[in-house]
């Protein structure tokens, strides 16, 4: 610790903790709080700038300045950093949930708009962007979703496990290498996966476009997310469940089986949810490995398979008006996937807890 | 049971995992090989201008295919990116772990991580609609009071579809990851540090500079090293904010002409020649590499970090 260096022994002279606060700079306080943005207001109706400018230009000059003065007189030149600190994380942070929310509130919004319950359960035959929205749906693309997302779950879960179990429970040389080239892949741009699976099935002649050709690039995709979080949980277990195991004549891979997986079921659980939300959305490999149709499909070995996120992405690129509501509704439905898995792996991390 | 039988299926159960992690290993390699076979024509047709030249033509028998505008397009997208977020991010973890109360912070902590799990497209249909008329307007009055800046300048009428609104959409990506990274690496900051700090008479700003940020730094680094490797691979939200434009755009970020290689494939896609599909595969294995590099690095500091916080 010997970074952390004491400047100086002595008590600097306008540090007073023992000294009681006058009652007085309760005003200052609300007065810091308060002038900057009354000023604000005041701005924004005199000049003809945008809202974002009056906040940028006017009110944060102001605040921080503000905070300065109430910090010198509250608790003395020490305390001005303290108060602009505060001030542009306080500011930082309203930012980013005004930007985040905006992105929740706009598809909920916009999307209740245009969701009914045909829309979730019928598909898109003899539908084109222009038809009004009281025909049609998205009910093919969400089966065709969850058909492709479930049978990359199939392939990525059972793998990524196997690695984890390499990662955890043996003494593997080559266990830095994987858990880094592991861990790299997690970057993997969507489109780069949806190219190799493309380049490996397609652009060879050997199949056509079909779901489990997105399945794989989703797969490839989701492996990492899998790997990583079943090490965490794995991890977890206590050592001395397994040398209890063992030492009562189990063999290892029983110990993994019976005692092990079920210590770290909900842990796993949440892997896996975490992985199948990761890729829930990716619309770019499925682009470039599946074609979009209107009917619905069972089938992912063969043929055509419409997902939510091609629905969504077509019907954006269409640009009609009844086309940009659809990709909304979707994008709501997809949100709403995507916030029931989250949902889940809650209710599962919180039941672990108890 | 006997031990024979014993040490068989142990074997078994050994052999599969391990085969499944040199199997992992063998992927990256395979996307790296695959990609290069198959652009291989184009490598060694166009050379080195396939990365340095500015010209993308499909209508002579051969072609011409370099991507260096969108190469360029690429990183100035992603920088600009990474200048919005990683202050916001910093900011947001700071406060998720410093200042909010427990409860606010439990809230925060999963929002933040659901929204790094928001599909690119979701947020691309709300970057096109929500964001870019409003970015528009900031852009504009940039453009209106900057201007003698020529970084801030802008000389055409629209201000959609520039590399600037499609910063802002990246930025919306990624700082739900560099927010949840940076939180967790300040989370493991030593809290007894802090206290003792408190009661030697350190301020809240003091304990940021001399400890969180000292301790954190690495972690944050690598954290944001995760979102760059994020931005430079992300295809649909940019497809739809970003007007792509086959001419070197550096320093006009206001101007709407941008390029981005992932949204290149996207866009040309799906009326290739076989020639030009053999191009983008080689746009793709330029990506690929780009972001391995990136998230090779980010790894490894976020690992070393981990293990020097263990120990």
């Amino acid at each position: 610790m010997s970074q952390y260096s004491v400047e100086s022994l002595e008590r600097p002279l306008d540090v007073t903790p023992w000294k009681k606060r006058s009652p007085n700079f309760r005003y200052i306080i609300i007065a810091t709080a308060l002038i900057p943005i009354l000023v604000s207001f005041a701005a924004s109706t005199v000049l003809e700038i945008s809202g974002a400018g009056i906040l940028l230009i006017v009110f944060l000059p102001l605040q921080l300045s503000a905070a300065a003065i109430a910090a010198v007189v509250t608790r003395g030149r020490r305390g001005v950093a303290d108060s602009q600190l505060n001030v542009l994380v306080y500011f930082a942070t309203f930012f980013v949930v005004i930007m985040l929310g905006s992105i929740i509130f706009s598809i909920i919004s916009w999307g209740l708009k245009a969701v009914s319950p045909h829309f979730i359960y019928q598909n898109n035959v003899y539908i084109t962007p222009t038809t009004s929205l009281e025909y049609g749906g998205a009910g093919h693309a969400l089966i065709g979703s969850l058909l492709v997302v479930g049978l990359a779950t199939l392939i990525a879960v059972p793998l990524g496990l196997a690695v984890a179990v390499y990662l955890t429970e043996t003494r593997g040389r080559f266990k830095g290498p994987v858990r880094f080239l592991a861990q790299s892949m997690s970057g993997l741009p969507s489109i780069v996966a949806g190219l190799f699976v493309y380049a490996l099935f397609i652009a060879t002649g050997t199949v056509n476009l079909a779901g489990w050709l997105g399945s794989l690039a989703l797969a490839l995709l989701m492996l990492p997310t899998v790997v990583r979080m079943s090490e965490e949980v794995l991890k977890l277990v206590p050592g001395d469940l397994r040398s209890a195991a063992l030492a009562l004549g189990a063999p290892q891979r029983r110990t993994f089986f019976q005692v092990i997986m079920p210590t770290a079921k909900a842990g796993l659980i949440t892997a896996i949810l975490l992985g199948v939300a990761r890729v829930v959305g990716e619309t770019a490999p499925l682009l470039l490995t599946t074609r979009l149709m209107s009917e619905t499909s069972v089938n992912p070995f063969y043929g055509d398979l419409a997902t939510l996120p091609t629905f969504i992405f077509s019907n954006l690129t269409a640009g009609f008006d009844t086309g940009r509501a659809r990709a909304w509704a979707a994008a709501f439905l997809l949100l709403a996937v995507v916030g029931l898995i989250f949902g889940a792996t809650r209710a599962l991390t919180s039941q672990k807890v108890k | 049971m006997n031990t024979r039988q014993v040490a068989k299926g142990d074997r078994a159960f050994f052999a599969v995992s391990t085969a499944a992690a040199m199997f992992t290993m063998f992927l990256v390699l395979a996307v790296l090989v695959f990609l290069s076979i198959k652009s291989w024509s184009t490598f060694s047709q166009q050379g080195l201008a396939f990365v340095t030249g500015s010209t993308w033509d499909n209508t002579t028998e051969q072609g011409t295919f370099q991507i260096w505008p969108m190469l360029v397009g690429t990183i100035v997208v992603s920088i600009l990116g990474l200048i919005i977020a990683v202050p916001a991010s910093i900011a947001v973890a700071f406060f998720i772990e410093f200042m909010a109360p427990p409860k606010v912070a439990r809230i925060a902590t999963s929002l933040v991580d659901l929204l790094a799990a928001l599909p690119s497209v979701v947020v691309g249909i709300w970057g096109i609609f929500v964001l870019s008329p409003v970015a528009a307007t900031w852009s504009q009055s940039l453009s209106g009071t900057l201007s003698f800046i020529p970084f801030f300048r802008n000389e055409f009428s629209n201000a959609e579809g520039a590399p600037f609104i499609a910063a802002w959409t990246i930025a919306v990506m990624i700082i739900p990851i560099i927010t949840s990274v940076s939180r967790e690496v300040m989370g493991r900051v030593d809290k007894d540090l802090i206290s003792a700090a408190t009661a030697l008479g350190s301020t809240s700003f003091s304990n940021m500079r001399r400890i969180v940020v000292p301790t954190a730094k690495s972690g944050i680094l690598g954290g944001i090293l995760l979102g760059l490797g994020r931005a430079l691979g992300e295809t649909v939200a940019i497809f739809f904010v970003l007007n792509l434009v086959f001419e070197v755009n550096l320093f006009r970020p206001l101007e709407p002409k941008g390029g981005n290689v992932a949204s290149l494939i996207i866009a040309k896609f799906g009326e290739a020649t076989p020639e030009e599909l053999n191009a983008l595969m080689a746009a793709g294995v330029v990506l690929f590499v780009m972001t391995l590099i990136v998230n090779m690095i980010a790894t490894s500091i976020v690992q070393r970090s981990e293990r020097r916080m263990a120990s």
